[in-house]
């Protein structure tokens, strides 16, 4: 329901956006039965298209082409997807969205041959668009992506980070990918460097606050509306914000300590979730969140008014309030 | 060239490679990247065969290079392991090694190249993924899949810079290092995706074997005659017989072993 509410927001571009999915199932096409059914597997079990959405919208704030921004859209999805293939075999994970993971379905090795495909398809896309400054950004990403998910296993199971730990990996995990997606849309459609800088800075802090989000979905939604068990950070080992926020509490510290890498029985890891969904870590992180929400409203008053910025102001909206 | 320079130049280029992808984390936890010095060998064959070579042409030799490294990192990936630290870093080592190469070429303003070893990535992943589809093909097409798998980024490189003569002398070069490991393996007892589906086919691991030890000889035989038809020097040509693709002759082998 909520993604359905959320692509309500942006269904200006619902024509827009329903090419860019053809394009995306054509971008897929193997010769390669298995690689097909994979990468389709993967793509029809949806997602918010958050990515292409802001390379769209960054768009219209330079001369907007549809033909030339799903060019960029269209691989930055790719790329997004062949990291989600890739992420469940890290994460060992059965289902992602309610429908089995390829490495589920098949095998880790069909999953590692689909997100090479993927990513392959992405750059072969993307490299019809020849400009350097444009590969400058996006390699640049795709690197510091990886760091971050290098960083975040190096993390795993450390109670004791500090919040600029969490900060930085959750820059690089998430938010680079969208802030890059906003200055590439504003890059090949040729606005101005101000223009582009402000867009790349409201996709960070975008970003940023749809990750803090998303962390603190973990502990405050069910397990029907995850779509896995709540508290699945915590049980990976993952320290999110919510997880830095409640330990500060010295009685919730040392039930995060000692459960912290353990095999949890269910009614351990539901103490656990309820313990800090019912600590003030929830709006603690929800205050940091709301900060980033409100950087990002910053740079768009910068922006010229008109539909795209209102849209961008309402999907920050309703980003800063989803439920799940 | 003599021996002593091929290696020099080699390890030069083996060292240049590990520098671009060296990631701490991932070099304490993972296996590290795979840069063979007979594919580094390969990438450099139009240098130590005095053709035209530039700082870009060797640049990008490094990329392609480090394709294979990430490409081989996902190969290692275990089909239903668990994930532990090290098969999780071994994925984003990958993935790692991915954006460099990516990153190095887009330094070089080579955007074609990028566009190119694409398509040559989609191809060998499509090959590698046709072992793990549950159909039946023959050895022969097997054998195609294999030779693509080994060689289609290096004859992606060769062609960009015009030197696709030197593409059929590879294609076996690296198709018989394949199958040496193949064989390897086999003997040592362990399985991998080749060897299943060649067992498959051939329904008796024994079939396999024979049929790797006489895929050995022909390919040898094959490369003794092409490297004729080439130019090389005396040198080259020695090393690449005897550095590159050493043969035991099946009849010598069982001879050997009684």
């Amino acid at each position: 329901m909520e993604k359905v509410k959320l692509k309500l927001l942006y269904s200006d571009l619902k024509p827009e956006l329903d090419m860019i999915e053809k394009e995306l199932e054509q971008a897929v096409d193997s010769e390669s039965l298995l690689l097909n059914d994979a990468s389709l597997h993967l793509l029809q079990a949806g997602g918010k298209r958050i990515r292409p959405v802001f390379v769209l919208l960054a768009g219209k704030f330079g001369n907007y082409n549809i033909d030339v921004m799903k060019q960029v859209a269209v691989p930055l999805e790719l790329i997004h997807m062949a990291s989600l293939v890739h992420d469940d075999v890290i994460d060992d994970s059965e289902t992602r969205r309610g429908k089995p993971t390829v490495k589920a379905e098949w095998n880790n090795s069909v999953a590692m041959y689909t997100g090479d495909f993927i990513l392959a398809r992405a750059l072969e896309y993307i490299s019809e668009i020849d400009s350097p400054k444009l590969h400058h950004i996006l390699s640049k990403t795709m690197i510091e992506v990886c760091r971050g998910e290098i960083i975040q296993i190096e993390d795993k199971y450390k109670l004791d980070q500090n919040l600029r730990d969490y900060l930085r990996r959750i820059k690089r995990k998430t938010a680079l990918l969208i802030s890059s997606s906003c200055e590439l849309g504003a890059l090949v459609s040729g606005t101005d460097e101000k223009t582009a800088a402000h867009l790349r800075r409201f996709g960070y802090f975008i970003g940023m606050s749809f990750q803090i989000i998303d962390d603190i979905l973990d502990f405050t939604s069910t397990d029907e509306e995850l779509g896995k068990p709540a508290g699945s950070d915590f049980i990976q080992g993952n320290i999110t914000l919510p997880i830095l926020c409640a330990r500060k509490n010295p009685e919730v510290y040392s039930l995060l300590k000692n459960n912290l890498g353990k095999e949890l029985t269910e009614p351990e890891r539901l103490h656990i979730v309820k313990t800090v969904r019912d600590s003030t870590a929830i709006d603690e992180a929800k205050a940091i969140s709301e900060r980033y929400l409100q950087k990002a409203l910053e740079e768009l008053a910068y922006l010229p008014k008109g539909n795209a910025n209102k849209t961008m102001r309402k999907i920050a909206f309703f980003i800063g309030k989803r439920k799940f | 060239m003599n021996e002593q320079l091929i290696h020099s130049k080699i390890t030069s280029m083996e060292i240049d490679v590990l520098r671009a992808v060296k990631q701490r984390t991932l070099e304490k936890f993972t296996e590290g990247p795979s840069v063979e010095r007979a594919r580094l060998f390969f990438l450099l064959l139009p240098y130590f065969d005095g053709k035209h070579w530039s700082g870009e042409i060797e640049a990008s030799a490094k990329t392609v290079s480090i394709v294979y490294a990430a490409l081989h990192a996902h190969d290692q990936v275990k089909e239903n392991a668990s994930a532990t630290k090290k098969q999780q870093l071994t994925v984003l080592a990958g993935d790692f090694y991915s954006g460099i190469y990516y990153q190095m070429l887009a330094n070089l303003n080579n955007i074609t190249m990028i566009q190119r070893l694409a398509t040559a990535i989609i191809k060998v992943s499509e090959k590698k993924a046709s072992f793990h589809d549950g159909l039946d093909r023959t050895t022969a097409e097997l054998d195609r899949s294999v030779q693509q798998i080994e060689t289609e980024l290096l004859a992606t490189f060769y062609n960009f810079y015009g030197f696709d003569h030197y593409t059929p002398l590879a294609t076996l070069m690296l198709s018989y290092i394949r199958y040496k490991d193949e064989l390897e393996c086999l003997q040592g007892g362990s399985e991998t995706r080749i060897i299943r589906s060649l067992n498959e086919t051939l329904q008796h691991p024994l079939h396999t074997e024979r049929w790797l030890l006489e895929k050995l000889d022909n390919l040898h035989d094959q490369i003794s005659l092409t490297i004729n038809s080439y130019n090389f020097n005396y040198d080259l040509k020695n090393f690449m017989l005897h550095q590159i693709t050493p043969h035991q002759h099946r009849a010598e082998q069982l001879t050997r072993e009684g």
